[in-house]
């Protein structure tokens, strides 16, 4: 099994946001989280990324054979895991070529891959930018900083495209995009799909799933997955929006 | 030894000693030394200082065996060595260098922008040993390095420097102070900016642990000029920067930014202090701080608006970034405003580093380690990317490399 999550309880002041959840991810398949606001769909993606500020009750997660709660928040990183962020933060006075230059090559040490120079790092970030869209402007400035929500979002697909995660977790990456933009963002995840790596969407509407295909959709409600299946699921809730569910 | 007796015995030694007004007024100083109360709450020359180091000290010093002055005349620039606070003199027909004379400790007796109770200034008026005075001609325009070195341990230095900038000329003045010894520097520059001249002045500290610097300066601005002052401060022993200016035509500017990098038990004490006294004069007073281990920094900005100073623009900022629990930054902005038309502000952020961009920088796989020496450098990357002379910029890249090595 490439990621398992096993009766994963969490609770961030005195508050459980995740009651025994459960999901299994192979390698090479895309899996659809719809919930509605506040069900804790990204209080998952901050667990599985290792952000320290919930306490985890219970369960178990194990992700390429490794033990998920054994490994730092780099180290995740390290081993293929990607988190797009919902909510990307700005880091005033920090650029993205030496920031992420650094990443991919500590990435590539723990592989035991030889480090990118920074010429053919420079280049291949121009070409990933250009493939999305992003004006080699944009790349000058620090990261996020004074970015639109658009902006923030392709920022985020950019970086996931360097880095080559084995699992990415796209947080809300459609929300605030327009048609074009989600086009784009949509058009550079599809590209990164192979059937070695995998990835976990997390959407509060259907619109996105019309341009990337699950091969499964889970309802989240409380902390929990309360149903899974196929595609067929977006349209029920399309349809009937989520109170059935509850 | 009380400051009375310290004086006395080493009077010889001491400069203007022969000097009548000079004599009055080292005898005002020693007054207050022997009649204030060292009111630690509302005198800021006394925070985080035990004061006790500093006045009951054994004098001692040396007169120094070689100075220089080399001159680039390709370049337009001079390469001073400055030994315990004394330097050759020098003439040419861009700047002259002499000793600092009983005229120039009149003329600076009679300021009253730097507070009478400040005791490193009075310390220093009372033994000054050394200093110089550096004139720059009328519309030249050059550059000076100045190496501050101190030869021996336990010298007290007790240096007063005059630098003049002549009428239409312009100055770029580095200055690195980089002492290994345990000894003590007290230094107070006086600088003047003639009409249209500007000075662009750059403070390197990086002393180790046993060595004190005590520097505080006075510069004041006539119309059109400009007064920039970058203090970097890597020191590894106390350092005290206090610094004022005083804009005194219309249309001159005084830019004082200072960015310090404290560990260890290592502590800072820092003022800013901005005078408009005329129209149309801008100032800027911006000190960052780097906080690790138990280091211990105060900050105090001030702008004082003079009735007649309409259409100032003043601003100061003050940021500090705690990467300890132990360490603690304090910082006091004060604005005194007697005009009606002014644009000032003022702004102040303390903290911890940013746990959130921590996480951000570690998730795409950096160390925390790096993400944290990435977020440093960051916070001064503002102040590094605008030093426009390559040499400075090197030396300081330098020297922030060896902090963050020193960051766990
Ligand atoms: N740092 C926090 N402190 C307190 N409550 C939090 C915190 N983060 C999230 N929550 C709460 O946890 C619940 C789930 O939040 P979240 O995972 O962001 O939901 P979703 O992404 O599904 O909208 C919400 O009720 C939210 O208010
Ligand atoms: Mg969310």
């Amino acid at each position: 099994m490439f990621l398992e999550i096993k009766d994963l309880s969490v609770k961030i002041e005195n508050k459980n946001i995740l009651n025994g959840l459960n999901l299994n991810i192979n390698k090479g398949e895309v899996h659809a989280i719809m919930g509605p606001n506040g069900c804790g769909k990204s209080t998952l993606a901050n667990v599985l990324a290792g952000k320290e500020d919930y306490e985890i009750l219970n369960g178990k997660i194990n992700f390429k054979d490794n033990d998920l709660f054994d490994l730092n928040i780099e180290e995740r990183a390290q081993e293929g895991m990607f988190l797009a962020f919902q909510y990307p933060v700005e880091i005033p006075g920090v650029n993205i070529t030496p920031f992420l230059h650094s990443a991919i090559n500590s990435k590539r040490k723990r592989m035991n891959e030889e480090e990118i120079d920074n010429l053919s790092f420079a280049k291949l970030l121009k070409s990933k930018a250009s493939d999305l869209g992003i004006n080699i402007d944009m790349l000058k400035r620090s990261v996020n900083t004074g970015f639109s929500g658009g902006e923030k979002k392709r920022y985020e697909i950019l970086q996931m495209s360097i880095l080559n995660p084995d699992l990415a977790i796209l947080d809300e990456t459609d929300s605030g995009l327009d048609i074009d933009a989600l086009k784009i963002v949509t058009d550079g995840v599809n590209k990164l799909k192979t059937k070695d790596n995998s990835f976990l969407i997390i959407t509060h509407y259907q619109k996105l799933l019309d341009y990337i295909k699950p091969d499964y959709v889970h309802v989240m409600v409380n902390g929990s997955i309360v149903k899974s299946g196929g595609s067929e699921i977006a349209d029920e809730i399309e349809k009937d929006g989520f109170q059935k569910f509850q | 030894m009380n400051i009375q007796d310290n004086y006395q015995k080493n009077r010889k030694n001491i400069f203007f000693s022969e000097n009548k007004d000079i004599e009055t007024h080292r005898e005002k100083l020693i007054n207050i030394f022997e009649n204030d109360r060292f009111d630690k709450k509302n005198n800021e020359s006394l925070k985080n200082i035990n004061l006790k180091n500093f006045i009951d000290f054994n004098y001692k010093y040396l007169i120094p065996e070689e100075t220089s002055v080399i001159n680039n005349t390709h370049e337009n620039s001079y390469s001073i060595v400055s030994v315990n606070g004394q330097c050759s003199t020098f003439k040419d027909d861009k700047i002259e260098i002499t000793k600092i004379l009983d005229e120039d400790y009149n003329d600076f007796s009679k300021n009253n922008t730097i507070e009478k109770n400040d005791h490193f200034v009075n310390l220093n008026s009372l033994f000054l040993n050394s200093g110089f005075k550096i004139v720059i001609k009328r519309n030249n325009k050059i550059k000076i390095k100045i190496s501050n070195i101190v030869t021996d341990d336990d010298l007290t230095i007790f240096q007063k420097n005059n630098i003049i900038c002549q009428e239409g000329s312009s100055l770029s003045l580095i200055e690195e102070y980089e002492n290994k010894n345990n000894s003590t520097s007290n230094i107070l520059n006086v600088i003047k900016l003639e009409k249209h001249s500007q000075l662009n002045h750059f403070l390197i500290q990086d002393n180790s642990s046993n060595h004190n610097l005590i520097i505080t300066s006075h510069s004041s601005c006539k119309k059109d000029s400009t007064y920039t002052q970058k203090v970097y401060n890597f020191s590894e022993g106390y350092v005290r920067n206090f610094h004022y200016s005083e804009l005194i035509e219309t249309n001159s500017e005084a830019d004082l930014q200072g960015i310090f990098f404290l560990k260890d038990n290592n502590t800072s004490n820092n003022k800013t202090f901005v005078k408009h006294l005329a129209e149309d004069c801008k100032s800027n007073q911006v000190y960052k701080g780097i906080l690790n281990d138990r280091a211990k920094a105060t900050y105090f900005s001030n702008t004082h608006v003079d009735q007649v100073a309409q259409k100032t623009e003043g601003y100061q900022l003050s940021k500090g970034i705690l990467l300890s629990d132990s360490a603690s930054y304090f910082s006091k902005p004060e604005l005194k405003i007697y005009a009606d038309d002014v644009k000032c502000s003022h702004g102040s952020t303390i903290g911890p580093i940013d746990e959130n961009a921590i996480f951000y920088l570690r998730s795409r796989g950096m160390s925390k380690i790096a993400a944290t020496k990435i977020l440093i450098s960051s916070f001064i990357n503002e102040e590094l990317s605008s030093i426009d002379n390559e040499q400075m910029s090197e030396i300081i890249q330098k020297k922030l490399v060896r902090y963050l090595s020193k960051v766990k």
